[in-house]
């Protein structure tokens, strides 16, 4: 239904926003949580009602890609309100049309108005074809292509072509894509409203000498090199088919590449990081490329809305960025999210000191405690996801036992091969004192680390949640890690909030059993 | 004792985590003592895959797939050849479809295959997709035993596919569908296999559950430069763990 701002659309919709309300109200007193159900409820009785909510926004950002869409997005919402707009925002990771509805309906005043100016929406990678179209996002955010859920979106070429296909109906659209990772750049190539952010290996402009920490491929630990590390998507160009060649890789098939073919190559970052140093925050440097970062089509009124004044970056102009985050691959998403913000008017300086104060999102290494120890929450769900998780968690070098919870619910992924693709061989690593395998597929888990080297005595199996974190706190380790899959995500940091809250006194004694 | 592998297009025939398959034969034969030659081979490399013991072919993304079955043409009498001289051959997906006498797209286009095994594939509408289990044949069952004492008659694993494949006269099936789609849905029949090639839809990858199997691809490989060779029994316990919790869900009708 298209969205007619006609008397019997009108009723139409306040129907379904009542029905969603409701929905959403019955959701709340059963204790579920309701991030797409109300949605659901709402397209039922209103197909149009994404549409008709989205065009009361004065603009509509989106961030679609495989990894990264939900911290890129809440850094991005997070930045915006920093900046003083009030930002609508899907921030569950509720990422479908069910979820980006429920999501708007949530942001509307009881005549089923908008209360906010801007909608930050994260968008699932398969479902930009539904969503675009109706939101019409005036900014489009592209993280990165990685192999993900093969049994639902099958092979990447499918969900690029989707993406490629949408945004060809969306000619006014600023895309912010990642210069680094070919499979994105390409969706840029010939287009002139994209903007590039990307991570330089160069030391910047420090001079020659100074070299500051590089984010090198390892070379994989597994049995045999070759067969395991890490998988490389996009090897060969998208456009002419010739193999790319790369001078050199951050991770995956991230990194500065060309095609000797038609000479495609990474486009030069109009925001790019350098000298990244890790640990438990990140530091690196922020610069603007050769061309003044300009707001996007900036409307006057919308402007002087925002606190801290809007306006140009000037190129070249560099700031040190601070981050409260661990994992190389967020570097990536913050410049995603500042590059959107910046395309909004945000000042950079404002993004930096907002950064400071950002709190990751629901399992993003979240933080908790589990009998004394630190415990740390991480989501898993693809190869690429796990390999960064893993190589983040094992750079601090200290003893450290951990759970791996495996589901294979439609929010997972039914098929759970992709285990295999993932670089578990690091956790061969005597720094890892045991690990917990859980989950639905627990034993496909435990038998996949077996092959990657892990000796069998450091392997146990503990289906349940509440059994597993038992379980882990009772391992050896300064540090405790748990990495779920996405159905068991929420109730992992329900339990361990849980565990913190109870103390340091055996903490994870009194969980109820949830296997 | 050698075990020569030759893992081809890995670069190109990687989805769904079936390079897991060459790591698990890879171990398997590690662990008894067997020392393993890996080769990964690809697109214009030159090949004998007479000097082989084993060939593994994965499955790909279309586009890939395409350039895959390009190189083919020459690499495929090659591997014919092989196959003849009784060189283990295990592909899936992707890589069994091109083994094949052809592939019939949707639009009815034809892309011939290397015909080793006597079937052909048609473009299905709907993706057959989810758990699968078979009941292997009773010959392989048998074998299997052998290779690894103790060893339950059935395998199981994950399918994907919408292309439906039809066996002809020369080719027997891995096994009869339990549960599940197999070659087309209909049939029930599973796989593929000609003297020591064979060709499954089983990802999983297919032998992380399926020692058995695995062990059966070890002893015929070296069999045939070493002649019968007893293997030395691994313990297996959580590979049996995992095929028995998918086996016992999937018969009590949850194919998800």
């Amino acid at each position: 239904m298209p969205a007619r701002k006609g008397f019997t659309a009108g009723l139409r919709f306040l129907l379904a926003f009542w029905a969603a309300r409701l929905a959403a109200l019955a959701c709340r007193l059963i204790g579920y949580p309701g991030t797409s159900l109300p949605g659901v409820v709402a397209l039922k009785l209103c197909p149009g009602v994404v549409e008709f909510l989205a065009s009361y926004y004065e603009r509509v950002l989106a961030v679609t890609g495989t990894n990264g869409k939900t911290t890129t997005s809440n850094l991005l919402a997070h930045f915006l309100r920093g900046a003083g707009l009030a930002v609508a925002h899907n921030a569950e990771g509720a990422n479908m049309l069910p979820g980006v509805a429920a999501a708007l309906i949530r942001d509307c005043n009881r005549l089923g108005r908008p209360r906010s100016r801007v909608a930050v929406l994260e968008v699932d990678e398969g479902s930009v074809g539904r969503v675009f179209p109706a939101a019409k996002p005036v900014i489009v955010v592209v993280t990165n292509y990685f192999r993900d859920q093969l049994d639902r979106y099958w092979e990447l070429e499918r969900t690029t072509g989707l993406l490629r296909s949408t945004l060809a109906s969306l000619p006014k659209v600023t895309l912010i894509l990642n210069a680094d990772d070919p499979l994105v750049a390409a969706v840029g190539r010939d287009l002139a409203n994209a903007r590039y952010y990307g991570i330089n290996r160069e030391n910047g402009h420090n001079g020659g000498d100074g070299e500051c920490a590089v984010n090198t491929v390892d070379s994989t630990t597994g049995p045999y090199s070759g067969v395991s590390g890490e998988t490389r998507e996009g090897r060969y160009c998208t456009s002419c088919g010739t193999e790319l060649v790369y001078r050199y890789f951050h991770y995956g098939q991230l990194g500065d590449y060309f095609c000797p073919g038609c000479g495609f190559r990474r486009p030069e970052p109009d925001l790019a990081a350098s000298c990244v140093e890790e640990g438990e925050h990140l530091d690196f440097t922020v610069r603007v490329g050769a061309q003044t970062l300009k707001p996007v089509s900036a409307r006057p009124e919308f402007k002087a809305g925002m606190h801290g004044g809007a306006g140009d970056q000037p190129a070249n102009t560099v700031l040190h960025f601070t981050a409260p985050l661990r994992g190389f691959y967020n570097v990536y998403n913050i410049l995603a999210a500042a590059a959107a913000a910046s395309a909004l008017g945000v000042p950079l300086e404002a993004v930096r000191k907002s950064l400071l104060d950002y709190r990751p999102a629901t399992g993003r290494m979240e933080e908790f405690t589990l009998g004394g120890r630190p415990c740390t929450l991480a989501l898993i769900k693809n190869p690429a996801g796990v390999n960064e998780v893993l190589k983040t968690i094992l750079e601090t070098g200290t003893a450290k036992s951990l759970v791996l919870a495996i589901n294979d619910l439609a929010a997972d992924g039914r098929d759970v091969s992709w285990l295999w693709d993932a670089d578990f061989a690091r956790l061969a690593d005597g720094q890892v004192k045991k690990i917990v395998c859980a989950g639905l597929r627990a034993a496909d888990m435990a038998v996949c680390l077996k092959y990657a080297g892990v000796p069998p005595e450091r392997l146990m199996l503990a289906p349940g949640r509440a059994e597993s974190l038992r379980a882990l706190a009772e391992q050896e380790g300064e540090e405790l890690f748990v990495l779920a899959t996405y159905t068991n995500l929420f109730d992992y940091a329900r339990l361990l909030r849980r565990a913190g809250k109870e103390g340091g006194k055996s903490a994870s004694q009194d969980l109820p059993s949830l296997s | 004792m050698r075990l020569r592998i030759c893992h081809l297009y890995p670069d190109l025939l990687n989805l769904y985590g079936d390079r897991g398959n060459v790591l698990i034969l890879h171990m398997r034969a590690a662990w008894r003592g067997i020392e393993v030659e890996l080769d990964q081979i690809s697109i214009d490399d030159r090949v004998r895959f007479t000097d082989y013991d084993l060939v593994f072919l994965g499955g790909g993304a279309d586009q890939d797939q395409g350039l895959v079955s390009r190189d083919m043409e020459r690499k495929g009498p090659l591997l014919v050849e092989a196959a003849e001289e009784g060189v283990v051959i295990l592909s899936i997906c992707g890589g069994f479809q091109l083994l094949g006498r052809y592939y019939r797209a949707q639009d009815g286009s034809v892309l011939p295959g290397v015909g080793l095994f006597d079937i052909y594939t048609e473009a299905g509408r709907r993706r057959l997709k989810g758990n699968i289990l078979l009941d292997a044949e009773p010959d392989l069952r048998e074998e299997m035993e052998i290779c690894s004492p103790g060893a339950l008659s059935t395998l199981v694993g994950f399918e994907n596919h919408s292309g439906r494949t039809f066996l002809g006269n020369g080719a027997r099936p891995l096994g009869r569908v339990l549960r599940g789609n197999g070659n087309n849905g209909d049939d029930r029949t599973e796989g593929a296999r000609y003297r020591n090639a064979f060709g499954t839809y089983l990802h999983g990858p297919f032998l992380s559950k399926n020692p058995h199997f695995a062990d059966l691809l070890i002893a015929r490989a070296l069999a045939r430069r070493h002649g019968a060779v007893a293997l030395t029994p691994l313990d297996d316990s959580l590979e049996w763990h995992a095929h028995k919790v998918m086996k016992k869900r999937l018969q009590k009708g949850c194919r998800r």
